[in-house]
């Protein structure tokens, strides 16, 4: 449908096709975006925990940066996780 | 609404007349200023601020260009000042605030509203800071939010004009300041969500526009661009500031921190996320933890209060029943659409006063006693200013009252003390220097950044303050490095302390020789 509509634009700007060739591709989806921010959620969250393991002798526990960093990677796993099942829609 | 618009419009008023007070003020305001001056005279001579700082007059700035080469121009009629610097910085606010207006009608059809977003912007505490100084922040923010626009159109519609133009707005931005950077991330990643392959495209183009300009600065200056637009801006990071300022940034926009977040969380699960929500979450989120960096602050979360007041302004139009919709699915039989206007006509007008009152700040003296005795407000940041922020947070700029001719004089005598010097003066500040018609030495949060980075000595330096070669040294906030203030500390002593602007500026002379 939007193709169709659209059609006649692309025909009269030449230019367009630069970079647009691909007028009818198909947009992320809300499962795609859910597993990108849940992987890249989960790869921060193991991140900002490993911090401590390769630091090894650091006294104090999870400090303050380490703490926001941690809160933010979980946040974004879990946004990410409960957009999955929202399946085909588009993102 | 009436009301709304009247509190918003107030806190307008006192924006302008803050603005016209210091845009006539011959000197720094807000620490650093002075250096953006001289950064502007320096291009406007077809110079390059980045330069070797280890040698005299160990000056370098930590800037793009952008703003500077805008302001250049002046130069060449006015000579270096202030005030074509600070003019910049408030127009291109209201060209900010202008463009959500526009984009908040554009989308939500409600032209109060969209009145309203345009003054929330305006009302800001930290709007109200950064934009009638000489820095680049604001115009930053105007460039970045003129380009979130123009893509928000240009990008569904497959405009080829429009999508360059707000691409080309964003290289703008970021040649303004780097810190525009994510707003450059939230535009692209949208696009990419929308059409995947044509956004890698574009953002190849973008990326080969953009690193062209990078790679000829940096030959152009032989290495010094990447050294102090680069390495002297990553400092570290400190957790307390940027808590409490994130701190701050809710208490004082909360009200329509709601409703943007509301929308925000429907886009996400129940519509397409828009470009103004991608731009919000990523500004607010990472925009907020650079805030915590050293040498940063409120100004930082200035670009998420321009996305909030868009998206807040289309979130309460279509609770008006305006720019479509709201409602999910699953809702529209359990909330008619008539109860929820009606509900909105008045929650929408509350909020915007909300905002207003959470906001306000104002003089408490001369013609405004009698209002500030009326809203029952005292001052709490400096005498005679009320600011509902108070001074308590780290990072939150220590600025926004007005200025006397007080201020102005003891700028002078200032710059009078270094007329009555034959001998080149070390000062904290440029602005003093330039009203004396003398040479602008050091910047010393760029040495001090460096010598934190391992990357500046200071050996010249050090050698000129020992040898008493500065005729005084004019310190205020103490930023330059430890070994230059030791230095400092041991061969010249503090003879005066003036106050200009409520801070103390430390005038130090030359120490005699030991016999």
């Amino acid at each position: 449908m939007a193709r169709s509509a659209l059609w006649p634009l692309y025909s009269a700007a030449p230019a367009v096709y630069t970079f647009d060739m691909s007028q009818s591709e198909d947009p992320i989806t809300k499962r795609q975006l859910g597993l990108g921010l849940a992987v890249f959620g989960a790869v921060g969250t193991a991140a900002a925990l490993a911090i401590d393991l390769l630091e090894v002798g650091r006294e104090g526990g999870i400090g303050p940066a380490q703490a926001l960093a941690l809160g933010i990677a979980a946040a974004v796993l879990l946004v990410g996780l409960s957009l999955i099942p929202l399946g085909d829609a588009p993102a | 609404m009436l009301a709304a618009s009247l509190a918003l419009g107030f806190a307008l008023l006192i924006y302008i007349l803050y603005s016209v007070n210091l845009i006539q003020f011959p000197f720094d305001y807000d620490q650093g200023e002075g250096f953006e001056v001289h950064d502007s005279a320096l291009f406007s001579r077809g110079e390059l601020p980045y330069r070797d700082i280890e040698s005299y007059p160990f000056y370098a700035s930590n800037y793009p260009p952008l703003f500077h080469l805008m302001a250049a121009p002046f130069v060449w009629f006015f000579g270096p000042g202030y005030w074509y610097g600070r003019l910049l910085g408030f127009l291109g606010s209201l060209l900010t605030a202008g463009a959500i207006a526009w984009a908040v009608n554009r989308e939500g059809r409600h032209r109060w509203i969209a009145l309203l977003a345009g003054l929330a912007f305006l009302s800001s505490n930290m709007v109200y800071h950064i934009g009638p100084l000489f820095r680049q922040h604001m115009t930053m923010v105007m460039f970045e939010t003129l380009a979130v626009v123009a893509l928000a159109r240009a990008w569904p519609r497959r405009q080829t004009k429009g999508i360059a133009l707000g691409l080309l707005l964003l290289i703008c931005a970021g040649y303004t300041k780097q810190l525009a950077a994510i707003t450059a991330l939230a535009a692209v990643g949208w696009m990419f969500l929308r059409r995947p392959r044509a956004a890698i495209g574009w953002a190849a183009g973008f990326m080969a526009a953009g690193a062209a300009i990078f790679l000829t600065l940096n030959i152009a200056s032989d290495g010094q661009w990447w050294l102090h637009a680069v390495v002297a801006n990553i400092n570290e990071f400190q957790p307390r500031q940027a808590f409490g300022l994130f701190d701050l940034w809710f208490k004082l926009h909360g009200f329509l921190l709601l409703p943007a977040g509301l929308l925000l969380v429907y886009e996400t699960y129940c519509a397409r996320l828009s470009i103004y929500s991608v731009w919000f979450t990523l500004t607010a989120l990472l925009g907020g933890i650079a805030a915590g960096t050293w040498g940063a602050g409120d100004s930082y979360f200035t670009t998420s209060i321009a996305a909030m007041c868009i998206l807040s302004g289309i979130c309460l139009s279509r609770i008006l029943g305006h720019g479509g919709d709201f409602r999910p699915r699953f809702m529209a039989r359990a909330l008619p659409g008539r109860h929820i206007v009606s509900l909105g006509l008045v929650i929408v007008p509350l909020l915007y006063l909300g905002y207003a009152r959470a906001t306000l700040k104002m003089p408490t003296d001369g013609a405004f006693a009698a209002l500030a005795q009326t809203l029952n407000i005292e001052a709490n940041v400096s005498s005679g200013f009320f600011d509902s922020a108070t001074f308590n947070v780290g990072g939150y700029a220590r600025i926004g009252y007005f200025l006397t001719s007080q201020d102005t004089q003891a700028g002078h005598q200032i710059a009078d003390l270094i007329r009555q010097s034959d001998r080149p003066v070390l000062s904290e500040e440029a602005g003093f220097s330039m009203v004396a018609g003398r040479e602008v030495i050091s910047n010393p949060t760029q040495l001090r950044n460096l010598y934190l980075a391992g990357l500046y000595e200071g050996r010249q330096l050090i050698e000129m303050i020992e040898e008493r070669q500065f005729g005084l040294v004019i310190l205020r906030a103490q930023f330059y490095p430890l070994p230059v203030l030791v230095a400092i500390g041991q061969f010249y002593q503090t003879e005066a302390v003036i106050r200009m602007n409520g801070f103390d500026y430390s005038i130090l002379y030359p120490k005699e020789p030991a016999p």
